[in-house]
């Protein structure tokens, strides 16, 4: 993969609105081919960020290069990029077809290889060619997400683009066509840019993922590196629910938490000059246990059960310890059965904890 | 007793409806009575009828001409108003600039006006300005009460799109002037067709305006309006009705047409 050359370059992107820098000095580099996913909560300027690379926006500064070319001041109509849309928007008084065949019209191309083209692209993107005449509007939820992809595919992009299209889909659907977007985009060899707020659906999809936070870039790398190896606290807590304790460095070297009351052995990897900070532990690396002195050791913490979740696959436990709740998650096939109101003893391994500075 | 309420609330529904129907079309009814009374003067109950004031209206050459009139204003109204509140109702509902909530509130204040100062107003101006006063002078002072009612008529149209369909339009290559050919007028196209016989009609049954500053030429409702002060025959019934008709018959077509553009989508 880092071998194939970037087909986009992001230099320092700037865009202020007034006082406000919504996207902060933004730097990427995008691959041919692959699914970059560039995920944030709202307001982190992901939206404004993808407006620029369109170009329905202009940075105030830095540059934005395709294939080593400026492209600036390309207006979205003449640059070979195109963008799936949050709300689609389908043309509401055309058919799937005429949607479809909107940009090879705009062209000028001739009505049978605009009809050709746009029975390849309802293929690809799963509509029966029967569609081809049905107005959009009567097409339910999922059928306008396909319609919108095959009009996108049309136009033949260099790099598609998506604005969260999914966000308004329920979950089932979701997860069937993030799954087909990923083929598609498998099976086109295209270059796919999305955007979402959901990190679940960026590591479902993502060759790559850069995870946004107040106009900057916190992290760029795989899904799997984002999850395994976070750089910051930011980037941990996204990922989705976490233990975290506030905690200062001890003289003996160990980390002490005042909220607990007590401390704790670090991971071996400590940010350098770490002073005082944030102690995080994933819940799946909690272990429960009735056992006051469980066999795998590791730092313990005693506390009292007082909620479970069964969340699917796994259990998830809600354990308050002085004036911090504990979240544990163990796989449904593990757990015994327990009973709120327990004391029960939370145990982690040292290395499964991370610890980021303030 | 939940039946027997909801039947009650039933027929006091109809009732309420029904008083409130007779109430509307109570003077049609007496206009279309008193146009076809024998007699000069419309007593209740009516002697004997005649159909003589209609022959008499459809020979005049004086009705001949308010009608001439009238339909020319209207339709001048109309072509401009519809042009002008296209472009309008963009900057009402579409675009983001610098003073658009000032040209939302400045746009409103010419319905809010009585029409009568209205027409007073643009007289005098016509007059120190040294316009002569005609049909031509009609057309301007209607456009200046109709243009923001057609705007707000278009606007309605033009909140009921998402405004990203144009965007999309452009990312897929389209030019400025492909977009508004192909997305933004068939889009609006029921709020112009709207607006259009909107304009008709307001122009067709407006008085005031006209009676201030048409000058020596005469609109439909100016001939009525001159009839009843001097010279009252039934032939103003007779006018009033035909005007309602034709413009009932205006309405009845627009809306044909509308509900068969709109079944087409």
């Amino acid at each position: 993969m880092a071998a194939a050359p970037p087909i986009l370059q992001l230099r320092n992107i700037v865009k202020s609105f007034g006082s406000l820098n919504a996207v902060d000095g933004v730097s990427l580099d995008i691959v041919e081919g692959e699914l970059f996913t560039i995920v944030g909560p709202s307001g982190s300027g992901k939206t404004t960020l993808i407006r620029m690379l369109v170009g329905m926006d202009k940075p105030t500064a830095g540059d934005i290069l395709l294939r080593g070319k400026r492209i600036n001041d390309v207006p979205a109509n003449k640059r070979p990029t195109c963008m799936v849309f949050q709300s689609l928007a389908l043309f509401p008084h055309m058919s799937v077809g005429e949607n479809v065949e909107y940009s090879a019209k705009c062209k000028g191309i001739g009505k049978k290889e605009r009809r050709e083209r746009a029975a390849e692209c309802l293929k690809l993107s799963h509509l029966p060619q029967s569609y081809y005449d049905k107005p959009v509007t009567q097409c339910s939820g999922g059928e306008r997400q396909r319609v919108a992809l095959a009009r996108a595919l049309a136009f033949n992009p260099e790099i598609l683009f998506f604005d969260e299209p999914l966000s308004a889909i329920d979950y089932r659907l979701r997860k069937t066509l993030e799954k087909e977007l990923k083929d598609i985009q498998r099976e086109t060899g295209k270059t796919f840019v999305y955007i979402t707020h959901s990190l679940e659906e960026a590591m479902v999809m993502s060759d790559r993922i850069g995870v946004m936070r107040e106009g900057k870039l916190s992290q760029v790398g795989s899904p799997a590196t984002i999850y395994t190896q976070p750089e910051n606290r930011f980037v941990t807590e996204f990922m989705g629910e976490v233990n975290s304790l506030p905690v200062q460095l001890a003289d003996d070297g160990r980390l002490h938490c005042e909220k607990l009351d007590a401390s704790f052995e670090p991971p071996a990897e400590m940010p350098p000059g770490f002073s005082r900070g944030v102690l995080i532990v994933r819940p799946e690396n909690v272990a429960i246990s009735d056992d006051p002195e469980p066999a795998a050791g590791g730092n313990l913490i005693r506390g009292e059960l007082f909620n479970e979740y069964l969340l699917g696959s796994r259990i998830q436990y809600q354990v308050r310890s002085g004036a911090m709740v504990f979240l544990i998650e163990e796989l449904r096939a593990d757990a015994v059965a327990r009973i709120p109101g327990a004391e029960v003893t939370l145990s982690w391994q040292p290395g499964d904890s991370m610890v980021f500075p303030e | 007793m939940g039946t027997i309420d909801r039947l009650l609330t039933r027929r006091l529904l109809a009732a309420y409806i029904a008083v409130i129907l007779v109430i509307m079309y109570i003077p049609m009814v007496i206009v279309g009575l008193a146009s076809i009374s024998k007699s000069r003067f419309f007593l209740f109950p009516m002697k004997r009828t005649s159909s003589k004031w209609y022959e008499m209206t459809w020979d005049s050459l004086q009705v001949h001409e308010s009608f001439l009139t009238s339909l020319t204003i209207a339709v001048c109204v109309a072509l401009i108003s519809v042009i002008l509140a296209f472009f309008g109702a963009l900057a009402y509902a579409r675009y983001d600039w610098r003073g658009r909530k000032l040209f939302q509130q400045v746009l409103l204040i010419p319905i809010f006006f009585p029409q009568a100062v209205l027409g007073l107003a643009l007289q005098l101006w016509f007059n120190s300005i040294g316009i002569q006063m005609s049909w031509q002078s009609t057309v301007f002072a209607q456009l200046v009460w109709i243009v923001p009612i057609v705007t707000l008529v278009i606007a309605i149209q033009a909140y009921g799109y998402d405004s990203a369909v144009e965007e999309a339009a452009y990312d897929l290559g389209a030019s400025r002037w492909q977009i508004f050919r192909t997305i933004t007028l068939p889009l609006l196209g029921p709020g112009i067709f709207a607006g259009f016989l909107f304009a008709v009609l307001l122009s067709w049954g407006n008085f005031p305006l006209a009676y201030f500053t048409s000058g020596a030429d005469v609109t439909v409702p100016e001939w009525l309006y001159g009839k009843m002060i001097g010279g009252y025959t039934p032939m103003v019934p007779a006018v009033g009705l035909i005007t309602v008709v034709l413009g009932g018959i205006i309405l009845a077509v627009g809306l044909t047409i509308n509900g068969m553009l709109q079944r087409r989508d």
